[in-house]
């Protein structure tokens, strides 16, 4: 009788049973569509099976190849493995599969010694965004010189499409650059030396880390959620301000800023907002 | 519907002679020291990305070289609506390199959103040759251009076949009237699986529709007291692997021939050694026409 049911089974119902089977590991209900001989449908199914774990595998170490480093390939494969099943691909190019594998990183190891595991995942995705960004034309000087002095505070200065944040209470940076040079030394950095805050830029085909004040951090990210010139200054300097009540180092250039960044490839162009007047 | 340029008429772009495929490992090598190959394929999904140095560099090596871009995501075969983005990125990438050859695969990867991002076998009935032919008629006229269809390996058949697969490829290419890009080793490595002769399977692919061959290794395994070859693209390509090529030259004449080899790459040398014995394999078949 199975036979007979295998082929009534319409296209959307044979594929819908098959990609069970190699995604879910449920075999059962594709086996009678299979043709046995020697080799059972079981077996013939695995190969597929194995083939989407591989590729999944492949594109996941692709993009974090430090956390590759890190946890080693038997752990990386059982994560890959347990990501996939709870993240399964939605696209026909892997590149974004892995975007929700540094909180999945991050919630598996939230209450251990790991737990810097999902921001250096984190940065990776960041680095391989930055990396794949569009180009942009650089700033063009003419047209802020055109500008008068009384618009410039409700200027939108725009950052350029590869620019990324990045903040982290663990050294990520250092613990990532130290397991993704292959020429690297082994490197016992300590995970309480003080966190990261950095722009993440590409320059030159390749991307360039510099590290950030609590003032050029907050700065950038209010440049990047779209806040007018002297909003992002006051934000800046507010949180720098709040910063140096902590007692940390967090000084804010408010003249430097704009220049710097503009020279650091960051800012690259601008628009006129909404005058509040 | 707009028209369709055919694949043949863009085709002197990409010469009838052997390619390489492009990996991010060779990038530096052949932009700096313009190696002697005939053109390079480039996958598809990688080139994606909105930029950034890969784009860059295929750029640099597109001013030098024909290209052939090479899709494995679009899942032409699945029941799921065709995915816009893919498509739209597909099409995009095709504006950016002008590649002379476009070509994807005869399988399906997704069902109810989600994908295998695998090559997965198509059963061969009425039903399916029906879907695929549509599907792939629309993203031709979709993207303006002829593509080429690949024959996949495979490791299972499915009961409710309806008819071959030489027949089931041959029936695609007449009814959505694209081109045929035959990979021999996935033909060597189908026939061993499910015991069919591969000669028979050339005699039935349409001469005129055939417009690119692939070339590969593969490997076996052993299971059940059986042996499955699998397509890996590991290795050199097998001795029974370049008689097939020999019968395939033989049959559809010289053509645009890649060598694959995407797993344990090898260096760029061993690449271009490997698609010169290719050319010399065309030479010694017509040498009399050069």
């Amino acid at each position: 009788m199975r036979s007979v049911v295998s082929s009534m089974r319409t296209l959307p119902e044979l594929q819908a049973d098959f990609l069970r089977a190699i995604l879910d590991s449920s075999a059962e209900g594709i086996s009678d569509a299979i043709v046995g001989g020697i080799i059972g449908p079981q077996r013939r199914l695995a190969v597929y099976t194995n083939n989407v774990e591989t590729n999944f595998r492949a594109a996941l170490l692709s993009i974090f190849p430090a956390i590759g480093r890190l946890v080693g390939d038997a752990y990386f494969t059982q994560c890959a493995r347990e990501f996939r099943r709870a993240h399964p691909s939605r696209c026909g190019d892997l590149t974004p599969a892995g975007t929700a594998f540094p909180q999945y990183l991050a919630a598996r190891h939230a209450e251990d010694r790991f737990r810097y595991l999902g921001d250096v995942a984190r940065l990776e995705g960041l680095y391989h965004e930055c990396l794949t960004a569009a180009e942009h034309p650089a700033f063009d000087h003419t047209k802020l010189a055109a500008l008068a002095a009384d618009d410039y505070d409700h200027v939108l200065f725009g950052l350029h499409p590869s620019a990324r944040l990045f903040t982290s209470p663990f050294p990520a940076v250092a613990i990532w650059e130290a397991n993704v040079a292959s020429d690297a030394e082994p490197e016992l950095i300590d995970l309480d030396r003080g966190g990261d805050r950095v722009l993440l830029i590409r320059r030159d085909y390749g991307v360039v880390f510099r590290s950030l004040g609590v003032g050029e951090y907050a700065f950038l990210e209010s440049l990047s959620h779209g806040t007018p010139f002297a909003a992002a200054i006051a934000a800046a300097s507010d949180a720098a301000d709040a910063a140096d009540a902590a007692e940390c180092d967090a000084s804010f250039d408010a003249v430097a800023a704009l220049p710097a960044f503009v020279q650091a490839g960051a800012i690259v162009g601008f628009t006129m907002g909404v005058s509040r007047a | 519907m707009r028209a369709i340029t055919p694949a043949s008429a863009r085709r002197e772009s990409v010469p009838a002679a052997a390619g390489i495929g492009l990996r991010a490992q060779h990038h530096r090598e052949v932009q700096g020291g313009a190696p002697t190959i005939g053109w390079f394929e480039a996958h598809a999904e990688n080139y994606f990305a909105a930029g950034g140095p890969a784009i860059e560099c295929l750029e640099r090596i597109r001013a030098h070289y024909p290209l052939s871009l090479h899709g494995v995501g679009l899942s032409l075969g699945s029941t799921d609506p065709l995915d816009e983005c893919h498509l739209e990125n597909l099409r995009r990438v095709i504006a950016r390199f002008e590649p002379g050859l476009v070509s994807e695969h005869l399988s399906w990867s997704s069902f109810g959103g989600r994908f295998a991002n695998d090559l997965l076998p198509l059963p061969y009935t009425q039903e399916a040759l029906a879907h695929v032919s549509t599907r792939i008629a629309e993203v031709q006229d979709r993207l303006g251009r002829q593509i080429l269809i690949e024959n996949v390996s495979s490791y299972l058949q499915f009961t409710g076949s309806e008819m071959t697969e030489w027949e089931f490829v041959a029936d695609v290419a007449a009814r959505s009237g694209c081109a045929i890009l035959l990979d021999l080793n996935n033909l060597y490595v189908a026939a061993h699986n499910h015991g069919f002769d591969a000669a028979r399977y050339l005699q039935a692919m349409p001469v005129a529709a055939v417009q690119e061959l692939h070339l590969a290794g593969h490997s076996s395994v052993d299971c059940d007291g059986g042996e499955l070859l699998i397509d890996t693209h590991d290795g050199p390509v097998c001795d029974a692997v370049w008689d097939l090529y020999r019968a395939a030259l033989r049959r559809f004449g010289p053509l645009p021939t890649l060598i694959e080899w995407d797993t344990e790459i090898p260096t760029l040398a061993i690449l271009g050694a490997e698609a010169a014995k290719a050319d010399a394999v065309c030479r010694e078949l017509y040498a009399h026409a050069a």
